[in-house]
This record gives C-alpha cells, structure tokens and sequence, in this order.
C-alpha cells in the first residue's frame, strides 16, 4: 500500500475515475466535475492528473472507444486499480477520523 | 469512418505543434479529447471562439506534465530506431560526399566565426571587471561647452573629458564625505630609465597612494602598503622588473628616472601588469608628485590634465555623490564658469560647465569620453551583424542542398512511410541528420577557431587567448550553436522531405527541379548578402587605398623621426645641432631638422581673439632645415633664416584663408594676445599639406622656429639618402652612440607613423576583407552543389535537346540562364543597402573617393562571374556529355 500523499485534485480525479467506471477518458472526467462539483477545470489539468495518477499506479488505461465525433480517434480510457480503490478507502476513513477529533461544533444561528 | 463528422476543422498549426511535442503514446488520445471538446464548443459557443479555445488548449496542454513525458518515448525509440537513422545518415554522407562537405566546412566556417565574435564580444565585456571593489570605483569627467558645436546648431554642444583639475582630488578627498579613497591617473609618459648600464626609453604611470587600496592589481613582491610615504618611491610591474633588475631582486634598488630632469627612485613593490581588459594599464607607477611640472598644475582650478578616479565608501549612496560634487565645483569653479560664460556670451540656458562620473565597469564602451583603450559598441555589433550574415548564409546552404538532394531520398521517404513511419518519426530522422552534420562541422570549427584566432586577434587589436577557464564557454557556446543551427537548417527540409506522398513517390512521379520558390528566394537571400559584403569590402579597399596613396603635400619617404628623449626644455633644442654636426660628413644622410612634434606624434593648438574674434591654429615649432626635408612649397615669402626671426612665423594656405588676409606677409599673429606689440610677423606663406590625418581638412596651422613659446625640439627628423636603408640606419645610430651616450636610440619612420592613423579602418578593412572571403566561398560552395544537382537532375533533357542539334553554347546559356537571374536580383537588392552603409562609413573621411555606378558595374560583373564560373562547371560537363550515355537505359 503505497504511502503516498494525494493531492486535493488529484483526489477528485481519481473519484471520478471510480465514478465512471468503464467510460473515464479527460471529457467525461472534466464534464463531470463540472456537473458534479460545479467547478470549471482545464482538459490539460486533468490530463496531466490522470498520467500522475498512473505513474503512482492508482489507476491505468488502456485505448478504445473511437466515435465519429472524435475524427476517429481512440480514447485513453482510465480504470481504478485496487491500490486506489483503497487510496480513498484510507484518506475517507482518515478523514472521517480526523472530523470525530474535532470537538462537537455546532453550526450557530445568529 | 474515419472522417470528421462536421466541415468545421481545428486550426491545423496549433495541432501540428501539438503533435511535434506531445509524446507519440498520448497524442491519440490528447488529439482525441481536444477534437471532442472542440466540436462541442462549435456548437456551444461559434466556430471562431472554438477554435480560440482550441489552440488556447493546445498551449496549455505545453507543460512539464506532458512535455516531459517524451525523455521516455525519446530513448525508447531512440534504442530502436536511431541505429538506422545513424546508418543511412553515414551512407548517404558517403554517397554524396562533395555535398557533405559542402555542407559541413560552411557550418564550419560559420562556427568558429561566431565563435570568434563571442569572444570578442566577451572580452569587451569583460573590461575592468575583475576589481574588487569595481561597483564602487568612478571616474570624474568634466563637461564644458564647446563654441564650435554650438554654431553648428548642436543640442548638446558640450565636450566630455576625463582631465580634469589636479586639485580636485585633494579637495573631494577633504570635502567629500562618500570618498573613501581617490587617485589622480596619468599614464603613457616616457623618459629614460637607467640602472647601472641599462638605459632604455620606459614609459610610466603616475598615480595617489590610494590607487593601490582601490584596484586589484597583485602585489608579487614588496609591499604598498605605506607606499609613497616617501615620494621617490616607485612600484614596477614584473616585466619592466626584469628588464632592468634580471634576476636580481628589485626591492630597495634604485634606478634613475629622466622626464625632464633626472631624479633617483627607490623600488618600494613589484605588482602584475595589468591584463589586456584593463581600462587602467601602466608598466611602472610613480607618485603624482613626481609627474613634470606637479607643482604648478596640482592646485590649479585652470588646467585639465589629471584624470581623476574615486572609490566610494560602502555605506554611501550614489544619489548624495553627485549633488554633493556639484555643490563642491560650484564652489571652486563657479566664479571662473561666470567669467567664461560672460567672456565668451554663452546663453542662459546653456551650461558652461559640470562634473559628472562614470563606474568604472563602464569605462570601455563609453566612447565620448576618450580613453586610450576606449571602445564602441558599434564594433561588436558590427562583428555580431558579420557573424550572423555567414551564418545565415551557411544555413541556406544546407536548407537548399538538402532540398535539392531530397530527390534521391524520395523512395526512402515512400519506404519508410509505406512500413508506417509517422511524420513526426521522419521529422526526428532528418533532425538528427543535420545534428549530425552540424556536430562533424562542429570539430572542424574548433579547429578553425585555434588557428584563427592569431590572425583574429591582430585584426581586432585583442589578445583573446583561450585558457582553461574560458575554453568551457566556448564549448558551452559552440554546442548551444551547433545544436540551434542543426535544428534551425535541418527544421524546413525535415517538414518538407516527410510530407511527401508515398503514392506519388512510388509510382515514380520525380521530378526535383529547382521549383521551390522557397529555395530560389534562399538562393537570391544568400547572393545578396554576399553582393552586400563584396561591395563593402571593395569600397573600403578603394578608399584605403586612395588614402595612403593621395599626395599629401610632403615628402616623408626615407624620413626617420628621432626622439631626443631630453624633455621639454632647452637640452632637447641643443641637441639638433650637435646631431646635424655629427652627420654632417654622411653621405648617406641629405638632412638633419627638429620639431616640436613629428607627424602622428601630437600637436599643439592655441587659441586668441582677434577683434573679438576667437580663431584658433595647430602650432609646430621647426627649425630652417625644416621645410626643405619634407619638401614643402612655400607659396609666398621666405623661410626661416638661421640668425634673425626670432618670433616670426610661416603659416598656411588655410590660416590666411581663415584670417581673410589678402596681403599675408604685412601681416601679423596675435597668437599671444600681446598687448603691446604686434605679435608675429608673418615671414612666408607654405602650400596646404595634411598635417593631421585625412579623416579631417587641412587645418589652420602656423610654424615658428625659435622662441621656446613655440614648443621645443624634441623631435630630431633624418632624411636618408637612397641606398640600403637597414646599413643607412646602423651609421645614424652608431652617430648617436657617439653623440649622446646617455639616451636611447628609439626612432620611427615617418610614413609609417602617418600610416597608423589609419590603423583601425585598416583593421576593418582587414576584417571585412576576410569576411567577404568567407561569405564567398561558403556561398559558392552552396551554389557549386545546386548546380550539380540540377544538372544532374537534367541529364536527360540535356541529352535529348542535344540530339536534337542543340550546341554546347546553347545548353550552358540554358543551364546558366537562371542563375544569372538569381544573380541580378541579388544585386539589385544588395547595391542600394550597401551605398547607403557605405556612405555611413564614407562620411568618417573629409578626403574620400566617391561613390560611382562603375563601383557597382565592377561589383556586379565580379559577382557574375564569380557565379558563373561556379555553376559552369557542372554546366559544361552536363553540356558536353555523349547523349548516348545518358539516354541510353531508357
């Protein structure tokens, strides 16, 4: 299990890819950060997240799925490796541990 | 399928850029997404804005993220692949090995040019650098108005000089709080130097003990520390040292030093000489005090003869320096500013006069502010221009060549294609093959650079010497540029050569005319460069040549100039004779004479006012014998009798011009401004003759012969008769042995003195001279191969015209035909830039030769020539070729 610090996008793009399942190329991913997320980030950023990603073996790609749409080019289609199925596994659960530390604060009203 | 569904498309040079630095494994992909996002921004936000958005894409998608990810795919393939490319790269070289050559020794040639003016430009720089405390050390200069400048209407009529008041370095040392120290800096004075039997002329430095706690020249021996404590102390550099002391050490000996009397010096230190990139240079250093006539000049605001440098303390501010010095000249020189200004009715709004400073560092290259070892910026910029020209022109070469040959690559390219080569696979090969060549032309430049550079540096008046330290540099520069031409020349054939279609190549479709009108603009870019450099090169020569051969109204041939080296008093005149008396039974020697100062060998020039008037003339003081050793007319009265005219003078056609005389023997020279007498009476009257050098007019001058006002005789002039001259010159010099044993025989020729004003022309002259040669030569070879080819390429239409009955005449005009073409309009282009550059440097000379259209007609016919006999070559073997063996395997 690596030990490896994951960045807060980084993060968020290895979500998508779990989300995604079978169709996560650089568009879906950015669309749907966008729907889901409501946040506008560049294709390149995204791209060079996904590679990042791989190179730490949290996810990996292989090629297919060209359309039309895409002048019949073929998609790098990214697939979440166990090693970052359990990536978020850990920093959820450290996460939920860390919110049980923090004392019971209470949204205020005025 | 596989086809973009809509019409709109994807501005084709982002994607290209994109496929020329993305790595291959993810372009599809990137290529992939990019092309989704773009249809849908098409439809979301117009065709204009999409494609914005998409090469803005492209750009960002240019980070380390990706860009980096090719080191991985580069040596991947490079493993793979790069075996073959190295091996077809060596078998073509072979095959074609004129052109490899023809390509390599340009690129040669135009590395080590480069490389050159590198150093060049780096030595400039380098000036004065290595000081310690250089951010801290200025020099003063002084700014006072100049008369003349403002009648010509100049905006700035000011003059900038770095002499200035020997007092003030006392006065800012006192009343200055920013200086820490501060050293007057008078160089180049010479007098005789004697230990023991060895007497030679030495020239010397005078400076401030302060001198040696500001600058960084090492102490070998001895020490500075309290130096000229005691004022007959004197610092040597290692070479002068050794000169009169050998191997004996040199502390505390003494030595005895003549300028104008002899006074003995105690050797205090012995310190390096300063390097070549030293604004401050000196063989050996005594204290201000002894300098001549230290006494008189030292606490006068009046006389401008020491320039002056300062070193800062470290906690003041550049900003406080300069008002406080105003403030202090106000007070020392403002009255007398007052008083010029009133005298000479300068207006309000002009300054008379103001102190300013310069850092050290930026000594060299502020030439307005003269210096002995001053520079220009121009200078590198000019070599910078040279080096780029052959560059560029060695880059067309092979850009050209490259094209030219890429015929007999074509069913390589189809080859490699068919198998699946990408473009960018193709790219990659041709890149590396100039790569290739470039680093082959990279040796042969290394070699280039160590032999040239002797001849370089006489040219330049450098003494670049590449040493451990800088040689890294160089090899730093010579890879950057070897790396940038391989890719720059190599870059327009790679995308030309790999976009050919393989099914064309294949099916045998070849023709490789000279078609680019890419490769003909190249071809005309690369003539008129040369043209430009021809032209430039001949001109200077015309006028170099004009110059040393124009009648300058006097004979120096045979004249040796000797230095009396007794200084400026009445010895030196005494001496003229003793020496004419001692000659006087050679046969070998026609005349004996004394002047003030020979030829090229400074001037004096006074000033007065006549009717309020100021009128200004360069003065020499000569004796009788003067005038008839350098054969100079005298156009109206006599010449200087050798009892009388005590304070007569002789003056020349422009002083009379100047003064409107009509009748100039009843009149006189008020040089003196006397207010009882009349002056000088004006004895004879001698044609012009140019005294100073061509690059101004014959200007007003008078000669005197007897009273000390007029200078003294400290120079001893010897016209030799015709015969041997080296035999001529051992009799003059044995004389002088016998005459004055005490001084140093030290002559020149005359001529040769009036020829080193022209020196640095000369030089450029020089410069550009081997520049063209180079230009030409590396243009030629390019066009040597062009030619080659295309008449290779023409084999057969040659062949078939020659059965038809075409004669050998006809096919080289047809073969000539369109280089001639190429060559005229190159030199239309070239002629009017290089008039035009060459009125600049023109204008520099007063006397000049005039720019005719038979310049250009010989240029011109030169250059054709030139090109024709390149070409033809091939064109008469292609000509005269049996059609039988060229047409008969069809």
């Amino acid at each position: 299990m690596s030990k490896e610090y994951l960045g807060e996008f980084e993060e968020l793009v290895l979500m998508m890819v779990g989300i995604l399942q079978e169709d996560a190329y650089g568009n879906a991913v950015v669309e749907l950060i966008k729907e889901r997320v409501g946040r506008e980030v560049n294709l390149s950023a995204v791209h060079v997240t996904l590679y990042r990603l791989e190179d730490k073996g949290l996810v990996k790609s292989e090629m297919g799925g060209a359309t039309q749409l895409r002048g019949g080019r073929r998609k790098r289609i990214f697939k979440i490796t166990n090693a970052g199925l359990a990536m978020l596994q850990t920093m959820k659960e450290m996460r939920i541990d860390l919110w049980k530390l923090v004392p019971q604060l209470k949204m205020v009203g005025i | 399928m596989h086809k973009n569904s809509s019409n709109h498309t994807a501005p084709a040079w982002s994607l290209r850029f994109l496929q020329w630095y993305c790595p291959d494994y993810l372009l599809e992909s990137i290529e992939g997404d990019l092309e989704e996002q773009f249809e849908q921004d098409v439809s979301s936000i117009g065709l204009r804005k999409a494609r914005l958005q998409y090469t803005k894409n492209v750009f960002l998608f240019f980070r380390p993220g990706i860009v980096l990810r090719n080191k991985f795919s580069l040596q991947l393939f490079n493993s793979s692949m790069l075996q073959n490319y190295w091996k077809v790269a060596i078998r073509n070289m072979a095959r074609r090995k004129l052109y490899a050559f023809i390509n390599s020794f340009g690129l040669s040639i135009a590395i080590a040019c480069c490389v050159l003016i590198y150093l060049y430009v780096m030595d400039e720089l380098s000036f004065d650098q290595f000081h310690e405390n250089k951010d801290r050390i200025v020099r003063i200069h002084s700014t006072s108005f100049d008369e003349e400048k403002y009648k010509e209407g100049d905006p700035l009529p000011y003059n900038t000089s770095a002499w200035l008041p020997g007092v003030l370095a006392d006065v800012m040392q006192d009343e200055l709080a920013e200086v820490e120290y501060v050293t007057r800096f008078n160089s180049g004075t010479e007098g005789v130097m004697q230990h023991d039997d060895k007497i030679f002329k030495q020239s010397t430095a005078f400076v401030d003990s302060g001198f040696f706690r500001m600058f960084s020249f090492p102490v070998i021996k001895g020490s500075t520390h309290k130096i000229f404590r005691h004022t007959n102390e004197a610092v040597l550099t290692s070479a002068v040292a050794e000169k009169f002391f050998g191997k004996e050490d040199p502390i505390g000996k003494t030595f005895s030093f003549f300028i104008n009397e002899k006074a003995d010096y105690v050797v205090a230190a012995v310190i390096e000489a300063p390097p070549a990139n030293s604004s401050i240079d000196f063989e050996m250093i005594l204290p201000s005090s002894s300098r001549p006539y230290f006494e008189n000049s030292a606490k006068q605001w009046n006389n401008f003869s020491y320039p002056t440098f300062v070193q800062l303390r470290k906690t003041s501010d550049l900003v406080t320096f300069k008002p406080h010095l105003d403030s202090l000249i106000q007070k020392y020189m403002g009255p007398s500013y007052d008083r010029t200004r009133v005298r000479e009715k300068i207006p309000a709004e002009i300054k008379v006069g103001e102190f300013d400073y310069i850092p050290l560092t930026k000594i060299h290259l502020a030439p307005h502010i003269s210096w002995h070892k001053v520079s220009d910026k121009k200078y590198s910029w000019i070599l910078a221009g040279i080096g780029l020209l052959i560059l560029i022109i060695a880059c067309i070469n092979y850009i050209v060549l490259s094209l030219a040959t890429s015929n007999a690559r074509k069913t390589e390219i189809g080859v490699r294609k068919v198998v699946g080569a990408r473009p960018g696979q193709l790219i990659n090969q041709f890149s590396f093959e100039s790569l290739l060549l470039s680093f082959m032309a990279m040796f042969t430049g290394i070699v280039l650079v160590v032999t040239l550079l002797p001849m370089f540096n006489e040219y330049t008046a450098k003494s670049i010497v590449l040493t451990f330290g800088n040689m890294s540099t160089v090899l730093a520069m010579m890879l950057i540029l070897t790396i940038t031409i391989g890719l720059t020349a190599g870059f327009y054939p790679a995308f030309i050569l790999s976009s050919f279609k393989p099914v064309t190549i294949l099916k045998g479709k070849n023709s490789a005319r000279l078609q680019t009108p890419f490769a003909k603009a190249m071809v005309v870019l690369q003539f008129t460069l040369s043209t430009l450099l021809i032209v430039s090169s001949v001109i200077m020569y015309r006028q170099m040549e004009y110059i040393t051969s124009k009648d300058l109204g006097y004979d120096a041939d045979k004249v040796i100039a000797i230095e009396t080296n007794a200084g400026w008093n009445r010895t030196s005149d005494e001496m003229i004779p003793l020496f004419r008396n001692a000659l006087s039974q050679e046969r070998d020697v026609i005349s004996v004479a004394g002047t003030s100062a020979s030829f090229n060998r400074g001037w004096s020039r006074y000033g007065w006012q006549v009717a309020d008037e100021n009128k200004w003339a360069y003065v020499f003081r000569v004796d009788e014998a003067y005038l008839d050793l350098f054969s100079i007319e005298l156009l109206e009265g006599r010449n200087f009798d050798n009892t009388a005219d005590s304070s007569a003078v002789i003056v020349n056609e422009a002083f009379v011009r100047d003064m409107g005389w009509t009748d100039p023997l009843s009149e006189y020279v008020n040089w003196q401004e006397d207010t009882v007498g009349k002056g000088s009476p004006v004895i004879g009257v001698m044609k012009d003759y140019n005294f100073l050098s061509l690059e101004s007019e014959v200007e007003p001058l008078f000669l005197g012969s007897k009273r000390p006002d007029f200078g003294r005789l400290t120079t001893i002039l010897v016209k030799l008769g015709p015969g041997k001259t080296p035999e001529q010159l051992s009799k003059v010099e044995q004389k002088w042995k016998q005459t004055f044993p005490d001084k140093p025989f030290e002559y020149s020729f005359v001529d040769e003195d009036v020829a080193r004003q022209y020196q640095s022309h000369e030089r450029w002259m020089k410069i550009m001279g081997i520049s063209t040669s180079f230009a030409i030569i590396i243009s030629c070879l390019g066009l040597f191969g062009l030619a080659g080819i295309e008449s290779l390429n023409r084999v057969k239409e040659v062949g078939i015209r020659k059965v038809m009955g075409a004669s050998v005449f006809q096919l080289m005009v047809l073969l000539n035909r369109k280089y001639i073409m190429l060559a005229f309009i190159a030199f239309a282009i070239a002629a009017p830039i290089s008039w035009w550059m060459m009125k600049q440097w023109l204008d520099a000379f007063k006397y000049r030769i005039t720019l005719s259209w038979e310049l250009f007609g010989i240029t011109l016919l030169t250059g054709l020539a030139i090109a024709l006999i390149t070409v033809s070559y091939h064109a008469l073997k292609a000509a005269r070729t049996n059609p039988a063996d060229t047409l008969k395997y069809e």
